[in-house]
């Protein structure tokens, strides 16, 4: 009977124990290393030498390149985010009509979602291209220009392009998830203003937007973190290029790790990056929070 | 469908300004679809280029001859059969372990009461926040240590781990839709909780299932950096990095390039089209129930 009992309260353990496992070995082991070797002196073959303190912090607040990397970072999450979240939440709301070639419309959406960010990015680097480029072709047959344009003129333009390329494979998420919450607003609620006499601005701002507003949370706090962990495009594009004046913080501590042989400042970047994605995960949990209390 | 917008948009105000609306919703649509394609409209022209043409002063839009064989020649010229094989090994493997692990914790999160279920759930929120460049380091250190560096294998594992979280986010959503009346049902007629999740909620949830299963096969097909660090050995590559192959240091052939991108990606827009609907009510149905 006892025995009975104690199964039964293991019961539960047992079933999330594979989950818990695969996630500890693969995720959080290497979050511990992560946390080590930015302590640690490690040597560029990749052998742990000793404690080192907070040297490589300080190395790598020093170095006059962190700064650059950290704005770039800082400018692509809040571009990409941010520009992505208005545009794809008018899309959703453009989607959300009823017309002739929405089903189609909705499938072509979904394109640059589906597609692998280095094939997307890898468009884009041609698509821009001065010599041989896409646009400056296409734009010169359409008679729009005569001679071909430098489109990437400083490492600024480069990186906006990057940012635009980012946008660009964003929308689709946002404009979906919105879908999904507009689709299930309760037409009621429309029809109710329209008798009170409310114009279009007025439903949209009083009922749409606070209805969709759990669809849009949800998509804004994923794409924070992809968008901030974003490699693929930066790498290909740029590869951070040129003096780290494209670089993101991802792109910064893969080539610190993997080109130049430094993992230990490599992790202090690393934990830099958590320390930051936690402020912006944390600050998101008690804004929620305080508005559940009122 | 009631459709608010639009019924509100286009409600009275006059049949020409109705018919107007229509008319730029169209444009604006048209257009915006115009800008989305574009890129694959440039893929597969310039796939169907010969190399001097592509580089070629003139510049054109359309290739001048369509060069079929592009298509036929990376095949040849890249082991592409192999890239295509070990995406499939990797984002089929991946997506078994990640439902094997998934699977039974998302049914203990949406049907028992246990210390900790709430704590297990931040955890599998949380590490959504630790995407797997930001632990590259710390993976390739593991992996070394388990002789999984440069084995597909090894990407196997990580992929199924790094979906765990929206694994579990997916079908926790799912199974609580379904209301656990019929299951108790069928443990009053003799069946055991295994037995009735089997007979019972798995066929009931099976769409639910199956747009998890699908999105988390795409997630590990288009994954990139992981494989981009840990394989060096070209026959063990997978499609996304393996293309890279014509995207050489100083010559870029970009026929090849392209013709190569769109083997890897037309699968999977396919697949991706016939999930989007369940998938998206799914993400969010999940956050505003979590």
């Amino acid at each position: 009977m006892k025995k009975r009992k104690t199964l039964q309260t293991a019961e539960p353990y047992l079933w999330i124990l594979p989950s818990i496992i695969l996630m500890c070995i693969f995720i959080v082991i290497p979050i511990f290393y992560v946390f080590k070797m930015s302590l640690s002196d490690i040597s560029k073959a990749g052998v742990i030498k000793g404690f080192a303190g907070l040297d490589n912090f300080i190395a790598v607040f020093k170095s006059p390149v962190f700064g650059i990397v950290l704005k770039n970072t800082v400018i692509w999450t809040v571009l990409v985010v941010l520009l992505s979240t208005i545009l794809g939440f008018i899309l959703a709301l453009l989607l959300n009509n009823n017309f002739k070639g929405r089903k189609i419309a909705r499938a072509i959406v979904v394109f640059p979602w589906a597609t692998t960010l280095v094939v997307q990015a890898t468009v884009w680097k041609f698509i821009i291209n001065t010599d041989y480029g896409a646009l400056n072709t296409l734009l010169m047959k359409l008679g729009v220009i005569q001679s071909a344009v430098n489109w990437t003129p400083t490492p600024e333009a480069f990186f906006a392009w990057e940012i635009a390329c980012g946008i660009f494979v964003t929308i689709p998420f946002v404009c979906f998830t919105v879908l999904s919450g507009l689709q299930s607003i309760d037409s009621s609620f429309y029809e109710a203003a329209t008798v009170d006499g409310a114009n279009y601005w007025q439903k949209l701002f009083n009922i749409t937007i606070p209805l969709v507003k759990p669809s849009l949370t949800v998509s804004t706090v994923l794409n924070i973190i992809y968008v901030f962990n974003s490699f693929p495009i930066v790498w290909t594009i740029t590869k951070g290029d040129p003096a780290n004046r494209t670089d993101t913080i991802v792109t910064y501590l893969y080539k610190l790790a993997f080109y130049n042989g430094k993992q230990d400042v490599a992790a202090a970047v690393s934990v830099v990056g958590f320390a930051i994605l936690l402020v912006c995960a944390s600050l998101y949990m008690i804004s929620t929070l305080k508005k559940e209390d009122a | 469908m009631g459709n608010p917008i639009s019924s509100l948009e286009l409600n009275k105000p006059g049949a020409l300004k109705k018919v107007l609306l229509k008319v730029l919703l169209y444009v604006v649509v048209i257009d915006i679809c115009l800008v989305i394609l574009y890129p694959y409209f440039v893929m597969f022209c310039n796939a169907l280029k010969t190399r001097p043409e592509i580089f070629s002063m003139e510049g054109t839009v359309f290739p001048i001859k369509a060069v079929w064989n592009n298509f036929k020649e990376i095949w040849t010229l890249a082991p592409m059969g192999r890239y295509f094989l070990n995406s499939i090994l990797i984002s089929g493997g991946s997506t078994i372990i990640a439902m094997i692990c998934g699977i039974p914790a998302a049914y203990a999160l949406a049907r028992m009461k246990f210390k900790g279920h709430t704590a297990f759930l931040g955890f599998v929120i949380v590490s959504q926040m630790f995407a797997p460049v930001v632990l590259l380091i710390g993976i390739y250190k593991v992996m070394s240590l388990l002789g999984l560096t440069n084995t597909i294998l090894g990407l196997v594992f990580i992929n199924a781990a790094f979906n765990q979280a929206f694994t579990i986010w997916l079908l926790r959503g799912t199974f609580l839709s379904i209301p656990a009346e019929m299951e108790q049902a069928a443990t009053v007629d003799g069946c055991n909780r295994l037995q009735a999740m089997f007979k019972i909620l798995l066929p009931v949830a099976a769409p639910g299932i199956v747009t998890t299963l699908i999105f988390i096969f795409i997630n590990a097909w288009n994954e990139f950096t992981v494989a981009l660090t840990l394989i060096s050995t070209e026959t063990l590559k997978p499609l996304t990095v393996g293309i890279t192959i014509f995207n050489g240091y100083n010559i870029i052939e970009w026929q090849y390039l392209f013709a190569s991108s769109l083997f890897a990606i037309v699968p999977v827009v396919i697949l991706f089209m016939c999930i989007e609907k369940n998938l998206t009510s799914g993400l969010t149905a999940g956050g505003v129930k979590g």
